[in-house]
């Protein structure tokens, strides 16, 4: 197992260098460039040669290829061209944990509701519960957020005023190891409940329909009609024999979920006005902020590496059939 | 029972595990309530230092009292360095916490004095002179104590901003070393642009540095030599390029001098709090002696600022009293009018831009100035403004807007065609009258067999407006053609960039202009004037049909350069007639507006550069009453 462990971490050294090689080959394929413009304006020769040289762009690019690698392996993830007095570092370590936070709320929501809601749904194959947590689910899939978040924050933030609108409950001067968030603020919890909801429910949806489909498959097994056959209570039958089995696949999609949804969605953070992460994605390829594009996609690589490593290692807690070795 | 329990532990393992482990590389945690001291370590021109840093949250700071407003910047400012600026954030930001030679004139946006007492120039406007107050001193916020420090010399004694502390700034600004965008702003200065654009490594770089034409006469007089005669100077004085700026702190924190803590400033306020993406908040300078009088008669003392992108977010925490002031946006418009509270805080106020759509002038058939002109009279300007944009933008005759200097907006007889007859225009219809008999004339009755490529950037705003416009067109003239085509911000403005190859530009593009300095030099000339400016529209002193006119455009801003108040207004107006009824390089369309909503309690300015917070006045008890 450790082995295993040990050769999918080397392994992941190349796929990063690929992620970081064709990110940066893409990043300036795009026409314009950083410096063409400001606003409107297109700027004088001279003042883009002055900031050519001072970010270093007027190297061939393989000579900033190897620099910019240089500066990454010391985990220097290079200045941004937007915000001129930060590094991507900074930026990163700024809006990364809110994203974080806000996404391991939602996937925990997610699983909450999902996974109830699936085995319900197999349980009452072609009941009525079935039909109903379907219809839920797929309302769930079919709601964008871009909708769901703003009816929430009408309905939740103004017409009952329960909660707040907009904003984070907290920032980054305030969390622990720069990523945990206060957990006994309140602030922090009311702010978290809109946005939690938003992107929770569309995974839980998610979550739902797979953990049905794959327990409607387990429950025919053999292994479930014998446990059946030795007197075994439904419920037990369920949760301790079929459930294991029935959440591989679960798990399998919760390893590139957990890597899309930490790292933030654009459209979330725009409607509740969080300084997240997803945000960065969008607007740094708008404003041609190379280091900002690279070092954004670097951590989501990082993210979906660890993500599918721990998917494949919890294959073996759940199937003893599995082995790595 | 055992493996049952594993398997949910081993859900739970995922998701802690993955949260520790991919933990960024750790900040401090903040202590609630005690200062604490915060070792940071950072790279200053690759040598490692160890800063110290004081954090402190102030538990004693919040029981007292302050007039606070709640506002939102409406993004990150990208910068707070007044020599980097370029946008209206980061303007807004430098605004408040510094003080220029100059400002503007809320009304009649001219220069006024402000760091600078007065100013004069030599007969040629060539040679400005500026006094300057001598008591406004630097200051520098310490988070530790939360109180704002004066900066001390040597002696111990008040360091006032003087003449050395502004040919700094102005000479940082134009140092290539700095790497500012804005630097061009300067090359009216003698030697700003040969510093701008030298190789900081030539031998004679310090000699160029040196020349620039910026000097102290003596501590408190400061004196321009200017490469062109530029009587709008005084206004050019009042943008951030120009300021004064502390050369110590620069030099000793680099890049991020800008940060709450190292900072030194001498404006109205001081920002005490930069949370990077989500809050910049700003306190009174009470060591700042113009406080009460006319020029800032501001009670505000503290200014927490969010920073809400979308307009519908900022509105919703408006609507819930977290915000006192806040844009509206669109779909908004019409419920906002409607209600009986909402539309008594309802504000249209004029801003310093001009939306427009640019001809192509080497492609056909906008080659023809008779197309062109049919085209920019078959816009219903009115029409869009009330129907489609909504926002209380007014129709556009010139490109100028009104809020500058020598601009005839409005002026009947700058393109009558273009206004509606409640303008004192010709109105609509007799437009397109005069439209059809041009493409008659020009080999395209009633539109037949003109192809018409319009492009603009990717956005819904622009786009209702470019269907609006194809509609207008193919009414007006039922058998011509308008494709419309969208690009990426960026990618459009390569597109329409003088330089591209002609096949990929369209016939028409769409774009803004805001002004730098509410001055006619700053549009006409600085965007047009084929020498000077972009010149996107690709327009040409050897043009078959308007080259003579081109001639005298472009002799007709270099006149205004130097000409007396009153002349420069004629000038400015027969540039007007020229650019937009003769040659027709572009369409002007409307001129912007911001449509916003503030609380009765607040008494705000809405300046259509600056954002004048010492100006404004609220009702401290009015608005928590309003909270509660």
């Amino acid at each position: 197992m450790t082995q295993y462990i040990i050769r999918r971490i080397f392994w992941a050294i190349p796929v990063l260098f690929m992620v970081i090689l064709v990110t940066f080959v893409m990043a300036r394929a795009l026409p314009g460039g950083p410096f063409d413009f400001a606003g409107d304006r297109s700027l004088p020769e001279s003042v883009r040669k002055n900031l050519a040289r001072k970010y270093n762009l007027d190297d061939p690019l393989a000579v900033q290829f190897a620099k910019y690698m240089a500066d990454v392996l010391r985990g220097d993830l290079g200045p941004s061209f937007r915000s001129r007095s930060q590094t991507v570092n900074d930026i990163l370590a700024q809006s990364f944990p809110i994203s974080f936070q806000l996404g391991i709320l939602s996937i925990i929501l997610g699983l909450l509701i999902g996974i109830p809601a699936g085995v319900v749904a197999a349980i009452n194959h072609n009941g009525f519960l079935d039909y109903f947590s379907s219809f839920i689910a797929i309302l769930g899939v079919s709601i964008p957020n871009i909708v769901l978040g703003p009816f929430l924050i009408w309905l939740v933030g103004l017409k009952l005023g329960w909660l707040p609108v907009a904003r984070w409950g907290a920032d980054y001067t305030e969390f622990y190891f720069g990523i945990i968030p206060p957990l006994t603020s309140v602030d922090f919890w009311t702010h978290a409940i809109l946005p939690t909801i938003t992107i929770g429910t569309g995974l839980s949806a998610g979550i739902a329909r797979l953990t049905r489909a794959s327990l409607l498959q387990v429950i025919r097994e053999d292994y479930i009609r014998t446990a059946r056959a030795k007197g075994l209570p439904s419920w037990a039958v369920i949760f301790i024999h079929a459930l294991k089995n029935a959440l591989i696949p679960v798990v399998t999609i919760l390893g590139p979920m957990f890597a899309a949804v930490v790292t933030g969605s654009f459209v979330v953070e725009q409607i509740f006005g969080l300084p997240g992460m997803g945000r960065h994605f969008v607007q740094s390829v708008t404003n041609r902020d190379y280091p900002v594009v690279l070092g954004a996609s670097l951590v989501y690589a990082v993210l979906l590496v660890l993500a599918n490593l721990f998917v494949d290692i919890a294959y073996a807690f759940l199937d003893p059939r599995i082995r790595y070795d | 029972m055992r493996t049952h329990y594993r398997t949910y532990l081993v859900m739970a393992v995922l998701v802690v595990a993955a949260l520790v482990l991919t933990a960024c590389p750790a900040q401090q945690p903040a202590a609630p309530a005690e200062p604490q001291v915060v070792e940071v370590t950072r790279i200053v021109e690759g040598t490692p230092e160890v800063v110290v840093v004081t954090a402190t949250p102030e538990p004693g700071m919040m029981e007292e009292e302050k007039v606070t407003v709640n506002y939102n910047w409406g993004t990150e400012p990208p910068t707070a360095d007044p020599a980097l600026a370029t946008d209206t954030t980061s303007s807004a930001l430098i605004g408040s916490i510094f003080m220029g030679l100059t400002d503007l004139d809320d009304e009649t946006q001219e220069a006024v004095p402000a760091l600078a007492t007065s100013w004069e120039s030599n007969e040629d406007k060539t040679v400005w002179t500026f006094k300057l107050r001598d008591d406004i001193p630097w200051v520098v916020y310490n988070p530790a104590t939360g109180e704002t420090e004066v900066v001390t010399d040597d002696e111990g004694n008040p360091r006032m901003v003087n003449a050395h502390d502004v040919v700094y700034g102005v000479k940082r600004t134009l140092d290539p070393n700095t790497a500012s965008d804005y630097a061009y702003i300067l090359y009216y200065i003698a030697g700003g642009e040969e510093l701008n654009n030298a190789d900081p490594a030539a031998e004679n770089f310090q000699e160029l540095y040196d020349a620039t034409g910026v000097e102290a006469l003596d501590d408190y007089t400061v004196q321009f030599t200017l490469k062109v005669p530029a009587s709008f100077f005084p206004q050019i004085a009042s943008m951030s390029q120009t300021f004064p700026m502390p050369q110590w702190v620069i030099e000793e924190k680099g890049d991020r001098w800008i940060e709450p803590g190292f900072i030194a400033t001498n404006g109205p306020y001081v920002m005490t709090e930069w949370i990077h993406g989500d809050h910049l908040t700003l306190e009174k300078n009470e060591n700042w002696p113009l406080w009460g009088t006319d020029y800032a008669p501001s009670n505000i003392e503290r200014l927490e600022g969010v920073m809400i992108e979308e307009v519908s977010t900022a509105f919703a925490l408006y609507e819930s009293n977290e915000l006192d002031t806040s844009g509206v946006p669109l779909e908004q418009i019409d419920r906002v009018k409607a209600d009986p509270v909402l539309s008594q805080e309802f504000v249209n106020a004029p801003i310093n831009c001009t939306y427009y759509y640019g001809f192509i002038m080497e492609k056909a058939p906008t080659n023809d100035v008779r197309v062109r002109k049919a085209l920019s009279a078959g816009i219903d300007r009115k029409t869009l403004v009330e129907q489609v944009t909504k926002g209380g933008q007014i129709p556009a005759n010139t490109f100028t807007n009104p809020l500058n200097f020598g601009s005839p907006a409005g002026d009947p007889e700058v393109a009558p065609w273009a206004l509606p007859e409640d303008m004192g225009g010709t109105g609509y219809a007799a437009a397109v009258e005069m439209g059809k008999g041009l493409l008659e004339e020009a080999g395209f009755p009633n539109g037949s067999g003109l192809d018409v490529l319009l492009m603009h950037n990717v956005s819904e705003g622009h786009a209702r407006i470019a269907q609006a416009v194809q509609a207008m067109w193919q009414s007006a003239y039922p058998e011509m053609n308008v494709t419309i085509e969208t690009q990426e911000w960026r990618v459009y403005l390569k597109t329409i960039d003088k330089d591209s190859p002609l096949e990929d530009q369209p016939n028409v593009f769409r774009l803004g202009w805001c002004a730098d300095y509410p001055h006619a030099n700053n549009w006409v000339h600085e965007v047009f004037n084929t020498n000077a400016g972009a010149n996107r529209v690709r327009m040409s002193e050897d043009d078959p049909q308007v080259g003579e006119l081109v001639k005298e455009f472009n002799e007709t801003t270099v006149k205004a350069q130097v000409a007396s108040e009153e002349d420069a207004k004629a000038l400015y107006k027969r540039a007007e007639q020229l650019l937009v009824d003769e040659i027709v390089a572009i369409a002007p369309i409307y001129y912007y507006t911001t449509v916003n909503v503030t609380k009765p309690w607040l008494q705000r300015t809405y300046d259509p550069i600056k954002l004048h917070l010492y100006k404004w006045q609220l009702d401290w008890e009015a608005k928590k009453a309003a909270m509660q």
